[in-house]
């Protein structure tokens, strides 16, 4: 008897929960094919390893882009090789949720239905990555208050206003921590004449990047290719140069929040100055990122125990109770 | 007349049915959010919380 099973299908990282066991799998999502012959050299953490590090026949990818499946097939073989991973087989079909961004289309939502049901489960359904990000992170999403939670996904950043188990006001931008990367790198080509890939850039967001002055200025070496002789060359930035380069990106975030704070009631707006908004997902880790938003919205903002499994976590819980929660899939009447 | 007073009795028979019909589903909405509401509460989410972080003693919700 397969045990169900709830997956974070993120732009930059898979989570599977499986019922009565708890997390089971953390891997990016990424896959490393053999372009000649189409077979499947890697997935996950191994393939991960492999981007930008290739010979001409093998190929890395992201089948996942701005939270959509930009390619069908190497996503639904991705994903078949995830639940094999976790003992899916033909025999063992388990009920699947799938946590996507709320602003997918008809098509991207049929797609990913779609891709789960051919890798082996039995029956998918979706549930809106705000809501179980509110979940996982133990907002008491249960009570007549209002919960905010602001997701920042690889591809996607998504805030919304929950209350009474429901979602009341919504914005998400497909704009994330991959753009913040992309940022990097454009910068650093045009200023520095050099270019870097997107591994490079990410482990420097990751060293010094910044949203805000956090009081701790850093320098990093970078290092990459010379777009003007070719050879390899070295270069040194900054925080400050950093937030310059990602600054329409993160501007965008917080342009999104500030419009669903405006959508909210009235009535929840003081429940918000009370107890905050709360922060999840992956971009949410970017040093001064909190801080910018709460100087923005003036609405304190605090971050979420477990970013990176919040959204895994909430989905899991709604495997867990199943019957009870279906109302919540997309597509469902609601209780 | 038998067919006046048939006619009153599938009528008021009608009547009944759908009102109990209603009521009934009024009832099984009002169970089925009070159901979903606390498959929402905190007691219910304890378990998945503890299963992925089972170090943690539950300091107080969304911290």
């Amino acid at each position: 008897m397969a045990r169900d099973l709830a997956i974070d299908l993120g732009t930059a990282n898979t989570l599977v929960y499986m019922k009565g066991r708890g997390i089971v799998l953390n891997e990016p999502s990424v896959i490393a094919l053999n372009r000649q012959t189409g077979e499947v050299l890697a997935t996950g953490r191994e393939a991960w390893q492999m981007i930008g590090r290739t010979p001409g026949y093998i190929v890395a990818v992201r089948p996942l882009r701005g939270g959509a499946i930009t390619d069908f097939e190497i996503t639904e073989r991705m994903i078949r090789l995830l639940l094999q991973r976790v003992g899916v087989s033909r025999f063992t079909r388990p009920k699947v949720v799938i946590c996507v961004p709320s602003a997918i289309t008809e098509v991207e939502r049929r797609a990913v239905t779609d891709a789960a049901r051919r890798a082996g489960a039995a029956d998918a359904h979706l549930i809106e990555q705000p809501m179980a990000a509110a979940i996982g992170a133990d907002l008491p999403i249960d009570e007549p208050v209002g919960n905010m939670v602001i997701d920042i996904g690889g591809g996607t950043s998504e805030t919304a206003v929950i209350s009474l188990g429901g979602v009341v006001a919504l914005e998400a931008v497909r704009v994330g921590s991959f753009d913040i990367d992309a940022a990097i790198q454009a910068y650093v080509r045009r200023e520095h004449g050099i270019g870097i890939g997107e591994r490079t850039a990410e482990e420097v967001k990751m060293a010094i990047g910044s949203a805000a002055p956090t009081g701790e200025e850093r320098v990093a070496q970078v290092q990459g290719r010379d777009m003007m002789t070719g050879l390899p060359k070295t270069v040194d930035l900054t925080s400050e140069e950093i937030r310059f380069a990602i600054e329409d990106v993160v501007g965008s975030i917080i342009a999104s929040v500030t419009r669903c704070l405006a959508k909210a009631p009235p009535e929840l707006a003081q429940d918000f100055l009370n107890r905050g908004m709360y922060l999840v997902g992956g971009g949410g880790l970017l040093r001064g990122l909190a801080q910018r938003i709460e100087a923005e919205t003036r609405v304190p903002v605090k971050m979420s125990n477990m970013p990176l499994e919040a959204v895994v976590m909430g989905a899991g819980h709604c495997i867990e109770h199943y019957d009870a929660l279906k109302s919540m899939f997309m597509g469902t009447r609601r209780p | 007349m038998t067919w006046v007073i048939v006619a009153a009795i599938v009528v008021i028979g009608s009547a009944l049915v759908l009102r109990f019909r209603l009521r009934s589903r009024q009832e099984s909405g009002i169970t089925n959010f009070r159901r979903h509401i606390d498959a929402l509460s905190p007691e219910a989410r304890r378990e998945v919380m503890k299963r992925v972080r089972p170090d943690d003693d539950q300091e107080g919700r969304g911290q």
